[in-house]
């Protein structure tokens, strides 16, 4: 029970669980729906890539496929990278698997022979430790292990899709203009900010600092002052800046839970009970309307 | 009539978790709730049946204490609430709570789709409807930003991390929803009164012939504690406070 199954389109998450495996001293082996991708991981020190071909686009459309090529191949642990697709793919083998599942991972390790899965919950305020036994699906983001090298062979499958979704369109959504996930330094604005033009004052904050502007969920999704790839939470973004800075931000705990990494948090509201401050580094109750000014000229 | 199911988890309201001094969690006085993300899923399988002219049911997996829920959600739309009552939701993986809902889809007869929430508010595993499309072998769409069905064909609109994707498939089939495809209104005071007159089903654990136990083991349950400094400049002007704050922050070396 040592082969590892890996899956992630994104190769950076792929080659980390790669590593995580070897780590282990587990048997990594990598699948892939894409050539280009396949020779690639070839070199990140995996023992077999396998290159499934088919007609769907979908990824998705395979899970029934790979759950019986796992079976197949007596694999003892599915991983996969947490993206939106990934976290889809896993959960439908897990599905046809039968089998248990931990999802989005905040850490994985093997005591013996078992797997014990990290994660977090209710919005952030516990973490919860699991221990699967027998073959299970994990869904891991990127950050968490080491890549290594090596070269190996591939191997190309065919795979029959599931092809009731069809896909009929696919736009790639520009990640340029939202640098949100990798800023070192995000101002975030929550409720407090009372009225839409107010953004400027934030923005002139965001430029000085040469930063990203976030949100939270209820000025993305309630009043729609800033789209919803900037709102940071749970269910939003999760980012890890070197500075982040909170300006009328309660701090609910999904919000938190997007900021946790931050590596320091700084606080500005009214309220000197708001939750937020007891997340921060350091805070200054006050109005922010007072506040954002005097800190743009000092850091001008 | 075609059935729309929404399904919805009753999760315990974050804001009453309590911490004891060594960490562990109280969830003894803790309220419940609709999941947040399932307020959307609820509303829309309502949208979803005005769509396809059809009924809008709920349907939830939980404790005896999650029959609250139920008034609550046919407050919100639904015509019907069905309700598997098990002590063993309290410990149920995505594997049990897929089970339990699939076999109760199963004993409801014929349905046209199924709605699901992205993830719950309290563990956002995002698993019950794929593994339910697993379950029930029906077509799944997941990340879901919007949809609209013309006939018995569904077109959605995916939003993933990278790209957003046109996609269609012919009902029956299960859509996962993103927080963002609507904005659930706050119901009504006429619509709480009606709630009550309509019909609640309940599953008792033995009427499902299901396995409900958990593959997972849980180890340990422990407040996430963050180490911050918690320092409040608080001394002199506000002027002054800023001051002290940028000279920390440069101390820190993030400016």
């Amino acid at each position: 029970m040592s082969d590892i199954y890996i899956y992630s389109e994104r190769l950076d998450i792929a080659a980390e669980l790669i590593g995580f495996a070897r780590q282990n001293h587990k048997e990594p082996y990598v699948v892939t729906f894409s050539a280009v991708a396949a020779e690639e991981l070839a070199n990140l020190g995996a023992n077999k890539v396998f290159y499934l071909k088919g007609e769907s686009p979908l990824v998705e459309n395979y899970a029934k496929q790979i759950s019986k090529f796992l079976k197949e191949q007596a694999a003892s642990h599915f991983m996969v990278g947490a993206t939106a697709r990934g976290r889809d793919l896993a959960a439908r083998v897990a599905g046809y698997m039968d089998c248990g599942m931990a999802s989005d991972l905040s850490g994985l390790t093997y005591v013996d022979d078992e797997l014990i899965c990290e994660r977090i919950i209710y919005g952030g305020a516990v973490r919860q430790k699991e221990a699967f036994k027998d073959f299970c699906v994990v869904t891991v983001p990127g950050g968490l292990f080491e890549p290594v090298q090596g070269d190996c062979e591939i191997f190309t499958i065919d795979l029959k899709a599931d092809e009731r979704v069809v896909l009929v369109e696919r736009t790639e959504i520009p990640s340029r203009g939202n640098d949100l996930p990798t800023a070192s330094k995000v101002v975030c604005v929550g409720l407090g900010l009372a009225e839409e033009e107010d953004l400027s004052l934030v923005n002139g904050l965001v430029d000085v600092l040469e930063g990203e502007i976030a949100c939270t969920r209820g000025i993305a999704e309630e009043r729609h002052w800033l789209p919803v790839e900037r709102y940071i939470g749970i269910s939003g973004a999760v980012i890890k800046p070197e500075l982040y800075i909170a300006l009328g931000v309660s701090g609910q705990i999904q919000h938190v839970y997007g900021i946790r990494e931050s590596k320091i948090i700084v606080a500005i509201d009214k309220n000197d009970k708001a939750p937020i401050f007891r997340y921060a580094d350091y805070g200054i109750v006050g109005d922010m309307y007072e506040i954002i000014p005097l800190l743009t000229d000092l850091l001008n | 009539m075609a059935r729309i199911v929404a399904c919805y988890k009753w999760v315990i309201d974050e804001s009453d978790i309590k911490v004891n001094p060594d960490l562990s969690i109280n969830l003894q006085n803790s309220k419940g709730k609709i999941s947040d993300y399932d307020k959307n899923a609820i509303e829309a399988a309502v949208n979803a049946a005005e769509l396809l002219e059809g009924k809008p049911v709920g349907l939830t997996f939980g404790n005896s204490k999650c029959k609250a829920s139920l008034k609550d959600a046919l407050s919100r739309g639904l015509e019907e609430a069905y309700f598997i009552n098990s002590e063993k939701a309290d410990k149920a993986d995505g594997r049990v709570t897929a089970a339990a809902l699939a076999t109760a889809i199963q004993e409801m007869g014929e349905v046209d789709l199924v709605v699901c929430a992205e993830g719950a508010s309290d563990t956002y595993a995002r698993q019950t409807a794929p593994r339910l499309g697993a379950c029930l072998d029906l077509p799944v769409i997941s990340s879901v930003n919007s949809f609209t069905i013309e006939g018995k064909t569904l077109t959605a609109i995916r939003k993933l991390d990278d790209c957003l994707e046109t996609v269609k498939v012919e009902l029956p089939a299960i859509i996962a929803v993103l927080p963002e495809i609507n904005h659930p209104p706050i119901p009504g005071l006429k619509a709480v009164m009606n709630a009550g007159k309509k019909k609640m089903v309940e599953f008792a654990e033995a009427d499902l012939k299901v396995d409900l136990n958990p593959k997972n083991q849980v180890l340990d349950l422990q407040a996430y504690v963050m180490e911050r400094k918690n320092i409040v400049f608080a001394d002199g002007e506000l002027t002054e406070q800023v001051k002290n704050l940028v000279i920390a922050l440069k101390k820190e070396g993030v400016i």
